[in-house]
């Protein structure tokens, strides 16, 4: 057996996973068990959420060592799924190396949703949230146009290739704009909260700082903790977005808090 | 309560699609959400505990996501992900750090071991439903 190709197809279905959004348990489980197929003495990978480490070695072979750095992160689940059953099937022996890495190169490159469907995706689901969280029809109105103006300045910033800190105070200023010219300048919505929690729903990391300590409690202490970092970034950088805007109101108002 | 109920399921059904989701799946993750929020507002109502309803709501949903992980050989991931989504404390995360921005510690703080405390009750549950699965199914 090409123990190289099999290394590198190791390595690129972790790569392709943990951008993917993979718990980094499950991409070294998954790693572990495409490289244990070799039957060799030493198996052993490290995974964080920024990068891959991984080593194989026997008697009988030149010790292979790799690192991959993983840069930008977009949550693609679908890709996730389906590295994962290729693998499964892999180690099962039902289809052959080289089949198996023509088929991951295939599954690198499925396409997300198209632009549109996201923006929908995005509004409708700010919008159904105002109201799980006890709001009424013209709050989920509201929310949900915040949510497809909120979509659409992503969609673009995206675009220009711009840092996530910066996106997302961009984003949290959009919100409270917007919530704060049709709350209290059109008089439309009931619940300037709800509103507000509602449009930020697609930006919060709600499962990021639950994930984060999941992760901390299995012992992945280094990715549980830069999970945690990421979530708290995230976090204030939404803040410090709309906390701007609503200072700033307002001040303009005379510095009356409402 | 039932229109609280449809808008989790559509929520989560919308921010799975945000996820990538493949499309055979959004359903299942829709109804999870839905499911989810229903036992979170059930065991609410009776015991008044945010965060012991989220620890009841996430092991119900981590049962749910494990049978349908097997069922439609998926990772139990994309379920679980879908299920937790009405319960974690984004909004908490945001309070936490608008209250830090704004200079009022008392809440920022109050917000902080909150959401912590919710946090780690999903997380509690998610890690004992995996670790009996784990033992009661020998993979």
């Amino acid at each position: 057996m090409d123990h190289k190709k099999l290394f590198n197809y190791a390595i690129l279905t972790g790569e392709i996973m943990l951008r993917s959004g993979a718990e980094t348990s499950r991409v070294e489980d998954t790693i572990n068990r495409i490289l244990a197929t070799t039957k060799f003495t030493t198996v052993e990978s490290f995974v964080t959420p920024t990068g891959i480490f991984a080593t194989l070695d026997d008697d009988t072979i030149d010790m292979i060592s790799f690192v991959k750095r993983v840069h930008r992160r977009e949550i693609h689940l679908n890709r996730v799924a389906m590295a994962n059953d290729l693998s499964r099937r892999f180690c099962a022996g039902v289809i052959e190396l080289e089949d198996a890495y023509n088929q991951l190169e295939a599954i690198k490159d499925v396409p997300s949703y198209p632009n549109w469907i996201m923006v929908l995706a995005k509004g409708i689901g700010a919008g159904s949230f105002a109201v799980v969280f006890g709001g009424d029809v013209i709050d989920m109105c509201v929310t949900m146009i915040i949510g497809f103006a909120l979509a659409m300045i992503q969609v673009f910033l995206r675009k220009l290739d711009t840092l996530k800190f910066f996106e997302d105070i961009i984003g949290g200023s959009l919100i409270a704009t917007i919530a704060i010219v049709s709350f209290y300048y059109l008089k439309i919505g009931s619940n300037f909260d709800l509103i507000v929690i509602g449009s930020i729903m697609p930006l919060v990391p709600g499962v990021a700082i639950t994930n984060a300590i999941r992760d901390i409690i299995q012992g992945d202490f280094i990715s549980g903790m830069s999970r945690a970092a990421d979530a708290f970034i995230i976090a204030a950088s939404v803040a410090v977005g709309v906390g701007s805007i609503l200072k700033l109101f307002y001040l303009y108002l005379g510095g009356a808090p409402i | 309560m039932i229109i609280e109920v449809l808008a989790a399921f559509v929520g989560t059904l919308a921010f799975s699609v945000f996820y990538n989701v493949s499309k055979r799946e959004l359903l299942f993750c829709g109804t999870v959400g839905g499911i989810s929020w229903t036992v979170y507002l059930f065991v609410n109502a009776f015991i008044h505990d945010s965060i012991f309803s989220c620890f009841f709501a996430a092991i119900v949903i981590s049962v749910i996501s494990h049978i349908l992980s097997r069922v439609r050989k998926n990772p139990v991931t994309i379920y679980q992900i879908g299920g937790i989504f009405p319960l974690v404390p984004g909004a908490g995360m945001y309070k936490t750090l608008y209250y830090i921005v704004n200079e009022d510690y008392t809440l920022s703080t109050y917000y902080l071991y909150e959401s912590l405390q919710i946090a780690g009750g999903i997380a509690v549950a998610m890690i004992l439903i995996a670790s009996l699965n784990n033992l009661l199914i020998k993979r």
